[in-house]
């Protein structure tokens, strides 16, 4: 309950603050602290200390899977506003920082919904509150035409989204009767429910597919990646995401442990689309933001893994995932945020120029392919095996086309790659200080630390 | 009678493509039916072409410019404003309907309810949202 | 003693790594103190396990495990008994002595070069005995392969030289292909024993099948085809007369040929269960003693040959093994390694003092300009044609009885294949010491004997041409005078060859050396005076060019297979696997092309295509069972 709280604290306070002050560093120093109190309360949370309840009558649940995801989500977005969070105080002309923190906190709150919900009302709740701050994120350069054109994107095909969701609860409520899913027995097992069961958790399946931008409801996103400032594009890429593996996480979790016969068709179906056009799309792009989008997606397919799976070692994968990508992904972004020209040639001969940058963003750019030693290494690989676990070798053939997916993303990681090292330009690239220097050293040193100590993550779960 | 009564018959004990027969009937005559009142009536009706009968009006009064003119947006923003503080008050409706039941616990939770309007809402005069003049 | 058993392969390892990281450092005299220092070492050990062998039988060291994994554990370990001690002996003894020889004749290379040469001699002594004194048959193995990687890089030893490098490498490849068959034989011992360790296989030899036994030990004995020169795969040992003499001497007359010999005596338990494979054997050999004797008859390079001579006396061994008289193989191994090695050196010898002239033709009437070596290189023809008392007609002898038991024709052809041994090493002898110099008046001018470092080796291994055959003499002569047998009893137990009247055994004795005495007579009569000039024609042209076998070869397998390997690549590759390749990228790129136009940007299109893939997934949910059904059958 913390974190709802404390988060929801945050945001008022981020509103007020920027009432008070129109200082930037002061903002952004306020955002700081508060997100680390933030963050405090949630891990004493986790342990059980000052802890705070309040009866919400079963609709939710707090377990420490999801306390600990909110966790490294939130020290994910501690990360994402230390090191991009004087980009975020620049966007819009600059006059609405505080209110761009106060967005990003009540996001927050609505992750630490998702991560505990046990009543399908809550779920829907949870992703309301934390998509219609996004909407307005996305919009934040208010006379960008990109950035409306995004926002307006963004809204319509999510409430479309939201229609399906209400639909799908609407449909599980007629079967069961109740929201609680705690209360719901698998249908897979007793057909008493008939059509309207199943045919919710489809419905329910979909919108939560649209928000992790699964294939083939994957199509706003690289509009809306790209269109977006960079900096929320970050945030939207990880950590929301991520909260959207959570909801489905929690979702299937003790309902469906014996996955129906449908569902052992339908996912593999959607994982493969996922991974398809992530992968297939990402090579041609010129644009490394929108190249990046299409990886999120790309991304997205992998972390369907552990949905399909449903077992132990996915969550403990999916906590890996979440890290390994979030770091990588802010880090890339952070660097985007400095270049004058996104494009391919844009980055052509950075490593000459700006050795810092070029060494980090690689490092990055070879976890997200899942080189060994880096942390995307261990992320792919945790998701693998909990595919193999859970169907021994009547998944090997669906292990395999993740295989050669994975070999085809790192023709355009590697492109970046090429691009910075091998050939020669001259990028031009924003001033930024030793602060931004200390925090990609920092993000690259975690990338490669959980490559080479993946344990260090779960043995913080298990603590 | 009888005949109908055969129809329903066959029609319950077993699913063959005539036993949709009387429905085809149906569709068909509902068809005709409507298909002939329009075509009559465009027949036998009076008709006058003018342009007037084009003209928009409102309660027979001649409309001057066009409806989709740019209004301010302050306009919008005040109405969503309202729509919001609006919805607030018909919480109130269910907690009336049971303020005895709830007792203390529930007043001090609408308590919260109303604080967080109240914050929305200095936030909203201190940001200048109802300052009609710039 | 025992525990100082991995010294002896240990000291040369380090002699090879002391003189190959600081050839540029060391003086030559440091490299021949170091090279020839680990060898005689070693030898000092060996000799001590010698006389431990000898006195308290064999020692088996196991260090660690090499290997470990279920259902097989091969460990890293020695075994030196009688078999392997002797061979320990004759590798660090001759290799000694070859050492000696090299620091003199090795000189004029310059120092980081003269290093090299030390070095890789010592790599080699290092993987022979690695390869004798292995305790199982992997140990064997990677002595196997370190003797052929050592006199590949021994043979190509004068890089400079084209054909040299090309006779390096067909050493090598012909070798490999040997060396495919080993391998194959060692997975199917793994296979049906789970284990390669000599005890263990030797004890489990009787549950194998008899098609077991017989594939096996045809496969080890085509390994031991390729490393010993037998037919079809000794058409490299002639070539690899490339290598400085000392090597011939060494690897390839004295020790590395002789590990197939080694091989098969010390798996005689698997071959003597094979009937099959002991004719196979003895039929090659056979067939090598008369096809190499052949072609040496008309050779004019002193060290082909030579080296003919030794294809050839590989072939008695081989006969030795077919006909079962491991022994005999193995104390021919022995004579052969003193006389052989003896004859190279004397050839080099002559070579030296002729400024690297080859061809005897261009020699003649050396015999007063080089006395110490005329007369050693006349006791090593005299052992190798197997005249008594010299050591090779002891060996000989041993085999050719056997032999006789066991079928007299291969007796008949044995006896043949003697005669012609001991011609063609009188017409080299005679054509090259006795009759008139007929090389150029500088080279006379140049004629000297050799220095001490020289013929000190040759003197040595003379006296052991000698007298190296009296440790083997026959029970017919002197009852119970046979050490040799009476040492390698515990290590071969199998052999099994027929009594005969000791009338016969003297009868078949006197034979044999009558006709080589009147092979030597035509020889003396036929070269003192007028010695072979012209290029020879007919049959005698024929032999000359090696009966065209090389050429046969290039026809019938090199040559296809290079037209093979072209297609493979220009056509195959370029087209075929390189077409594939880039069609699977183009085909992506050209996919990413086309699927990014689905993104048009339209927010209809967009929720368009969402609401479509709704519908397909609620169809595919309502038709699971179907579904499923179908892909499980198309799968």
């Amino acid at each position: 309950m913390n974190a709802i709280i404390f988060s929801v604290i945050g945001g008022v306070v981020m509103m007020f603050t920027g009432i008070i002050t129109q200082q930037k560093k002061a903002i952004r120093n306020v955002a700081i602290i508060a997100l680390i109190i933030l963050l405090l309360a949630n891990i004493f949370d986790t342990y059980g200390i000052l802890s705070i309840h309040i009866g919400t009558h079963g609709m939710l649940n707090f377990q420490k899977f999801g306390l600990y995801f909110n966790t490294l989500a939130y020290a994910a977005t501690l990360l994402f506003i230390l090191i991009s969070g004087a980009d975020v105080t620049q966007i819009g002309e600059g006059k609405h920082a505080a209110e761009f923190f106060a967005l990003i906190f009540f996001s927050l709150s609505g992750i630490a919904i998702i991560t505990s919900y046990n009543s399908l009302l809550l779920l829907f709740l949870g992703i309301e509150i934390m998509s219609i701050p996004l909407y307005i994120l996305t919009g934040g350069d208010k006379r960008n035409l990109k950035s409306n054109e995004a926002s307006l994107k963004y809204f319509l095909m999510g409430s479309f989204s939201t229609g399906i969701l209400l639909m799908g609860i609407a449909l599980m409520y007629g079967a069961h009767g109740g929201f609680e899913i705690s209360a719901m027995k698998p249908s897979a097992v007793s057909n008493e429910y008939g059509i309207l069961d199943p045919l919710g958790l489809v419905l329910v399946f979909i919108a939560i597919a649209f928000k992790v931008s699964a294939a083939p409801f994957h199509f706003w996103t690289p509009d809306v990646y790209d269109g977006s400032p960079s900096v929320f594009t970050s945030f939207m890429a990880t950590i929301i995401k991520a909260a959207g593996f959570i909801a489905f996480i929690r979702l299937f979790d003790n309902k469906y442990v014996e996955l129906g016969l449908s569902w052992r068709i339908i996912l593999p179906l959607v994982i493969i689309a996922t991974l398809l056009v992530g992968n297939i799309t990402a090579i041609f792009q010129q644009s490394v933001k929108r190249m990046m989008a299409y990886s999120s997606i790309a991304q997205a397919g992998f972390m369907l893994f552990a949905v399909f799976a449903e077992n132990d070692m996915a969550k403990e994968g999916i906590l890996i995932y979440t890290v390994a990508y979030s770091v990588a992904t802010i880090g890339i972004f952070a660097v985007l945020e400095k270049m004058e020209d996104i494009s391919l040639a844009g980055y052509n001969g950075l490593a000459k120029k700006h050795p810092l940058l070029a060494a980090t963003n690689t490092i990055f750019l070879l976890s997200l392919t899942g080189i060994p030693l880096t942390a995307g290494f261990f992320a792919k690989y945790y998701m693998l095996l909990s595919v193999i676990k859970y169907g021994g070798s009547t998944v090997t053939w669906l292990v395999i086309v993740a295989v050669i997916f994975a070999a085809i993303s790192a023709y355009y990681y590697f492109r970046v790659i090429q691009a910075m090292y091998f050939k020669t330009g001259n990028p031009e690239v924003r001033s930024y200080n030793k602060g931004f220097c200390f925090m990609l050293v920092i993000l690259a040193a975690i990338t490669i630390l959980i490559g080479i100590f993946p344990t260090i993550i779960l043995n913080w779960f298990y603590f | 009678m009888t005949g109908l009564y055969t129809l329903l018959q066959i029609n319950q004990l077993n699913n063959t493509a005539e036993n949709y027969f009387p429905i085809g009937v149906q569709i068909i005559f509902a068809i005709g039916f409507v298909a002939t009142m329009i075509g009559l009536s465009a027949l036998v009706g009076p008709k006058r072409k003018t342009s007037d009968k084009l003209e928009n009006f409102s309660s027979g009064i001649a409309s001057h410019g066009n409806a989709r003119q740019p209004m301010a947006v302050k306009y919008f923003l005040i109405a969503i404003l309202f729509v919001l503080f609006d919805v607030e008050v018909i919480f109130f409706y269910p907690y009336a309907v049971n303020f005895k039941f709830l007792g203390w616990a529930g007043f001090w939770e609408i308590v919260l309810f109303v604080v967080l309007f109240l914050i929305g809402f200095i936030y909203i005069i201190k940001k200048g949202a109802l300052q009609w003049e710039d | 003693m025992s525990q100082l058993v991995y010294l002896v392969p240990l000291l040369p390892l380090a002699g090879f790594l002391i003189n190959g990281l600081l050839r540029k450092s060391l003086s030559k005299q440091a490299v021949s103190i170091i090279g020839c220092g680990v060898i005689l070492i070693a030898f000092l050990i060996s000799l001590g396990l010698f006389f431990q062998v000898k006195a308290n039988g064999p020692i088996i060291q196991t260090y660690f495990n090499f290997i470990d994994i279920k259902g097989l554990n091969i460990p890293f370990s020695f075994q030196v008994d009688a078999l392997s001690v002797l061979f320990m002996l004759i590798i660090t003894g001759v290799g000694f002595l070859i050492h000696v020889y090299s620091t003199s004749y090795m000189h004029e290379e310059s120092t980081p070069h003269f290093a090299r040469y030390f070095s890789f001699l010592n790599l080699f002594v290092f993987s022979m005995l690695l390869l004798v004194m292995g305790g199982n048959y992997l140990i064997l193995f990677l002595g196997w392969e370190g003797v052929g990687l050592c006199s590949y890089l021994l043979i190509g030893y004068w890089f400079k030289n084209t054909d040299y490098n090309y006779a390096a490498k067909k050493a090598f490849i012909m070798n490999r292909i040997g060396d495919v068959g080993f391998l194959l034989g060692i997975f199917w011992l793994v296979a049906k024993l789970g284990t390669l360790t000599y005890g263990n296989v030797f004890a489990a030899a009787g549950n194998l099948s008899a098609v077991d036994v017989t594939g096996i030990t045809i496969l080890l004995f085509i390994g031991a085809t390729g490393k010993s020169a037998q037919i079809p795969l000794y058409t490299w040992l002639p070539d690899a007369m490339a290598g400085p003499t000392p090597v011939s001497a060494l690897i390839h007359a004295a020790t590395m040929v002789t590990a197939g010999v080694y091989m098969i005596a010390r798996s005689n338990i698997l071959y003597s269960m094979s009937a099959v494979t002991e004719n196979v054997i003895a039929i090659i050999g056979i067939a090598t003693v008369l096809l190499a004797a052949t072609i040496a008859i008309k050779q004019n390079d002193i060290k082909k040959v030579l080296a003919y001579s030794t294809v050839s006396q590989l072939g008695y061994m081989f006969l030795g093994l077919g006909v079962g008289a491991y022994n005999g193989a193995v104390f021919h191994v022995m004579t052969h390694a003193f006389f052989k090695a003896l004859l190279f050196l004397g050839a080099g010898s002559v070579i030296h003092a002729m400024g690297n002239e080859q061809d005897i033709r261009k020699m003649g009437g050396l015999r007063k300009y080089m006395p110490v070596t005329h007369i050693t290189f006349l006791l090593g023809c005299l052992a190798i044609s197997g005249i008594p008392p010299f050591s090779g007609f002891f060996s000989k002898d041993e085999i050719l009885a056997a032999a006789y038991a066991k079928n007299p024709v291969l007796w008949v052809l044995g006896v043949a294949g003697a005669a012609l041994t001991a011609f063609y090493m009188f017409r080299l002898y005679a054509t090259t010491f006795l009759g008139s110099f007929r090389g150029t008046h500088d080279q006379e001018h140049h004629l000297h004997e050799s220095p001490a470092a020289i013929t000190l080796p040759l003197i040595a291994l003379a006296i052991l041409s000698v007298i190296g055959g009296w440790i083997g003499i026959p029970a017919v002569m002197i009852p119970d005078a046979n050490a040799f047998h009476h040492f390698l009893q515990p290590v071969i137990t199998t052999e099994a060859i027929a009594e005969m009247p000791h009338a016969t055994e003297w009868l078949l004795m006197v034979v044999s050396v009558a006709v080589a005495v009147i092979a030597i007579l035509i020889a003396l009569g036929k070269f003192t005076k007028r010695p072979e000039l012209n290029e020879p024609q007919g049959l005698g042209g024929f032999l000359a060019h090696k009966w065209y076998i090389d050429e046969l070869y290039d026809a019938v397998i090199v040559n296809p297979l290079n037209a093979l390997a072209g297609f493979f690549k220009n056509i195959i590759e370029k087209s075929g696997i390189d077409g594939i390749v880039n069609g699977v990228g183009r085909f992506i790129l050209y996919s990413s092309r086309q699927v990014r136009l689905v993104q048009s940007g339209q927010v209809g299109s967009y929720i368009l295509f969402m609401v479509l893939a709704i519908i397909v997934l609620v169809l595919i949910w309502i038709n699971d069972g179907y579904i499923y059904t179908y892909l499980s059958k198309i799968f």
